[in-house]
């Protein structure tokens, strides 16, 4: 039995990974992060002096962007608890993200758990991909935020209708990637699940659409979780709450630097829930090559 | 080629199995097998009047040229495609859809991917309600019988072609199949692996006393590993002829004997 080429194969796989890994972090240090710090730091020195010459209701400094950020992020503000009339002590930028969470997570969980669901069912069934295909293309084009008006008489100008313009943005993204996923997946692997004894389709699904797909899906709610971000921002232009609604207030009353500070909020919870996801991600397609 | 004529043949071969009865004593037994592909400008026959049986225990090569639908008729015998005509019986009951009284191994191994290697030896093991403890003692089982112990928790991705097919060996004899169906399986190793993979399958097979019909278009492949080897020819695919390999095991490429075979079988497909 053939053990040495077992073992070596793995061992090397090992190795070569730990080695590309240490050259990718050797390579990121030196050069690349030297780049990156010098490529941040002269954006900053630009506005910065640019900002020298400009009122602050035109261009705001990143000094005093920074200051502003602070004073929000400690100026105290009540929470208020939907449903509960509950009233939290918090800070103003707190309660502004957290009013924003809650259009963007309930909005992201409904959107793509529907939009996964949706791409599934159309890419695995030909008789159901062919009735809603047309459905699909029709309303495919229309932007998220042109339902801001049914999301308004609908729900009212509350989180609820922010929410849904979010579920209509993650929808998409995530139906799209899943249906691809599904249609994707080799015929070779069903016939392989069918020899071993797989005779319906909810265990073919499950056990091996669903896995199959799994990084194409992966991939829609990576990119779900960014656009939302956008898109909660748009909605709450309208809506009137929120960290969207904050940045067009703030500018209204021409205090810039708040307005930027609060762009600066969307850039790091972007940040955080991408970072967060690609871990998840990582582990979760561990198997991947 | 002339389609009315091959229509007429099949029908005719159609006849003729209903009116013998097929060999009850083997254990695969394929009985006037036709298979007629149509599309709207013409009609191609893939395999035409396919007639043999495998023995219970017995290890059964199926070479051929290419085009000889030899891959067809594996997919047939293993449920994935119907017959146009004829049938496949398996201990008595005719093949009508794919079943875990058949383990099939392909070329490209067809592992899952996310699972891991003990993972996908336990997915037949999982359909059949097979339960813990005794599914991973099988699977355990399994891997030691192709030599892949300690290897349990690693994905294919880490795992070189030969070990792959160790793999798919093992996960299509988890769930103890009658029959175990190869269809060029050693095709994507290299010849040096292919060589030691020949001797751990005839080594399991002799300690599982499984039937194995075996596709290739090798034919010292063949020579090899079959008791018997089904030749055959292409347009349309049949049967040229069914040799006997009587060497005894092992077998050296080297001996005379073995490249007369070879050199007959060669001369059959017509090389």
């Amino acid at each position: 039995m053939s053990n040495d080429e077992v073992g070596t194969s793995v061992a090397l796989s090992e190795t070569e990974a730990d080695e590309r890994l240490l050259d990718r972090l050797a390579g990121f240090s030196a050069e690349q992060t030297g780049l990156a710090v010098a490529g941040f730091a002269g954006f900053l020195a630009v506005w910065y002096v640019a900002a020298l010459f400009q009122p602050t209701y035109l261009l705001p400094s990143p000094v005093e962007v920074l200051a502003a950020f602070v004073v929000e992020l400690t100026a105290p503000a009540s929470l208020s608890i939907p449903f509960t009339g509950a009233e939290l002590p918090a800070t103003r930028l707190l309660v502004k993200l957290i009013q924003s969470l809650y259009h963007y997570v309930p909005g992201l969980l409904i959107g793509t758990s529907l939009g996964v669901f949706a791409g599934v069912a159309m890419g695995w069934n030909t008789r159901v991909d062919s009735v809603f295909t047309p459905v699909t293309r029709l309303l495919r084009p229309i932007p998220p935020l042109a339902w801001i008006g049914f999301a308004v008489i609908w729900l009212g100008v509350n989180h609820q209708g922010a929410t849904f313009i979010v579920a209509i943005g993650s929808f998409w993204i995530n139906f799209y990637s899943a249906y691809g996923g599904v249609e994707g997946v080799s015929e070779d692997l069903k016939e392989v699940a069918a020899t071993l004894g797989v005779d319906d389709d909810w265990t073919m699904i499950r056990k091996v659409v669903i896995p199959a797909a799994s990084p194409s899906i992966m991939t829609g709610i990576r990119t779900s979780i960014g656009q939302c971000w956008m898109i909660v921002v748009a909605a709450e232009l309208i809506v009137g709450v929120g960290v969207g609604y904050e940045i067009l207030n703030t500018a209204q009353n021409l205090a810039m630097d708040v307005s930027v500070a609060y762009m600066l909020v969307i850039s790091i919870v972007f940040l955080v829930s991408d970072g967060l996801f690609r871990r998840v991600e990582r582990r979760v397609l561990e198997w991947r090559a | 080629m002339s389609d009315d004529a091959n229509a007429d043949t099949g029908a005719a071969a159609n006849t003729a199995a209903t009116a013998t009865s097929p060999d009850d004593t083997a254990k695969v037994s394929v009985d006037s097998l036709g298979k007629t592909y149509a599309s709207d400008r013409r009609t191609v026959e893939a395999l035409s009047d396919v007639e043999f049986a495998v023995e219970d225990g017995e290890f059964v090569c199926i070479v051929g040229p290419s085009g000889c639908g030899k891959t067809t008729l594996f997919r047939i015998i293993a449920g994935l495609e119907d017959a146009t005509s004829g049938a496949v019986t398996l201990d008595g009951s005719p093949v009508t859809g794919p079943g875990t009284d058949r383990g099939m191994v392909f070329q490209e191994y067809g592992l899952f991917p996310w699972r891991t290697v003990a993972e996908n030896v336990a997915f037949g093991l999982e359909e059949q309600g097979v339960e813990e403890p005794a599914r991973s003692e099988r699977v355990t089982e399994m891997l030691e019988l192709v030599g892949l112990d300690g290897f349990a928790d690693a994905y294919p991705k880490e795992l070189s072609g030969g070990m792959k097919q160790r793999v798919g060996i093992a996960r299509a004899l988890a769930v103890d199949p009658e029959l175990l169906l190869m269809d060029e399986p050693f095709g994507a190793v290299d010849a040096q692996t292919r060589d030691m993979l020949h001797g751990e399958l005839l080594d399991i097979w002799t300690e599982t006393d499984k039937t194995v019909l075996f596709v290739t278009h090798d034919v010292e492949e063949a020579v090899t590993l079959a008791d018997r080897v089904v030749v055959m020819a292409a347009n349309p695919g049949r049967v040229r002829e069914i040799v006997s390999v009587d060497i005894d095991r092992p077998r050296e490429r080297t001996e005379s004997e073995f490249a007369a075979y070879v050199e007959r079988i060669r001369g059959l497909i017509g090389e």
